[in-house]
């Protein structure tokens, strides 16, 4: 099993220019390791919308990398997106989406996501037509495998079986003293634009 | 009923660069002629809320989408229009289907319940629309446009009957 965190300081190490879109559970871990410009957090957005967000930005800008931290009960509640990203005449080459996936809805208490013992995110991402779908619990494998998945054309999938850990619902009403949380989301979203308009 | 090809001519006087929905019958000529336009790509998603999620994405990445879905699809994308195109304060068109409009018992009440709930659940949810029916109808995409732009948010147009 991962750890989160740790999963995270891998993909930091990763990034140099690539938007990142985080939300629910990843979105305080992020910011406590990254503040660049095109850090964005869905947070006071909906719920299961930040694959389908992150998509749009990626059709727009083909030439730009766009991560997704996305969560299982997120990505659970927008699976159809992964049908839409392969049903694309020209499936976005720079999206790369991680799921981080512990089973529960961790910021509300780690109440179960509905699956059973056969869920497979895997057999799910392959089904919708995904070619470059990977599984990790392993951090060492992981840090060995994530250079050549960061640079391979996607769109990529990657699970990330992660421990259930106690994040506080992220918000951006002043609780918590990260950059992308201190403003409102539409701020956010149009100082993305902006950026993304100057490169 | 409305001209397929006199909306799509006025969604290229605006300049957009994709459409993204679920088609039904009254916008199914609209999304043929669409995807005819070499500079226009359509997205057809799952499921509608995706589409507001899509668009405000490829506004964010310099693009100018338009929406276009069905009275019922806006209902089930309540959450996602709240959380995105509004509290991210996206200026985009989006074309409703208004299913069950014609249809009305002997006391003028609508049969269909999605023909009913639409018009209230938009001013509910502040969302300034006009309606389209005619080619004589056409400048409410004008309208909406205008409306858009000014105010950083979305707007409507209500698209009545099957476009032709």
């Amino acid at each position: 099993m991962l750890i989160k965190e740790e999963c995270l300081q891998l993909i930091a190490s990763q990034r140099t220019d690539e938007i990142v879109i985080a939300t629910m559970g990843m979105s305080v871990p992020w910011a406590k390791i990254s503040t660049h410009p095109l850090d964005y957090a869905s947070v006071g957005s909906a719920m299961g919308h930040a694959a389908d967000f992150a998509l749009g930005i990626a059709l727009a800008k083909p030439d730009k990398k766009v991560v997704v931290l996305n969560g299982d009960g997120s990505m659970l509640m927008c699976l159809g997106t992964l049908a839409t990203i392969t049903s694309l005449a020209k499936p976005p080459a720079n999206y790369l989406l991680f799921v981080c996936d512990n089973g529960t809805y961790e910021v509300t208490g780690n109440q179960p996501v509905p699956r059973n013992a056969d869920f497979s995110w895997v057999t799910i991402a392959k089904g919708t037509g995904f070619e470059q779908v990977y599984e990790f619990d392993d951090i060492d494998i992981l840090e060995t495998d994530l250079p050549k998945i960061w640079n391979e054309p996607g769109p990529v999938f990657v699970n990330l079986r992660i421990a259930q850990a106690h994040e506080p619902p992220p918000d951006r009403w002043g609780g918590f003293p990260y950059p992308y949380l201190q403003e409102s989301l539409a701020t956010s979203t149009h100082k993305l634009r902006k950026a993304l308009e100057e490169q | 009923m409305a001209s397929a090809q006199k909306i799509v001519d006025a969604l290229k006087k605006h300049n957009i660069t994709h459409a993204v929905g679920v088609p039904d019958n009254g916008s199914a000529r609209i999304y043929e002629l669409l995807r005819e336009e070499p500079k226009i790509e359509v997205i057809t998603v799952t499921r509608e809320g995706e589409a507001f999620a899509i668009a405000a994405g490829l506004y964010v990445g310099g693009k100018k989408p338009v929406i276009i879905i069905q009275n019922t699809g806006f209902l089930e994308s309540g959450d996602a229009i709240r959380g995105t195109v509004i509290n991210m304060q996206v200026p985009v068109v989006v074309f409703i289907g208004y299913r069950g409009y014609h249809n009305r018992d002997a006391d003028g009440k609508w049969v269909d319940s999605v023909a009913a709930f639409l018009e209230p659940t938009l001013k509910a949810w502040d969302l300034p629309y006009h309606k389209l029916e005619t080619d004589a109808d056409i400048d409410s995409i004008d309208w909406a446009y205008g409306k858009s732009a000014e105010t950083s948010l979305p707007a409507a147009v209500l698209l009545i009957g099957h476009a032709k």
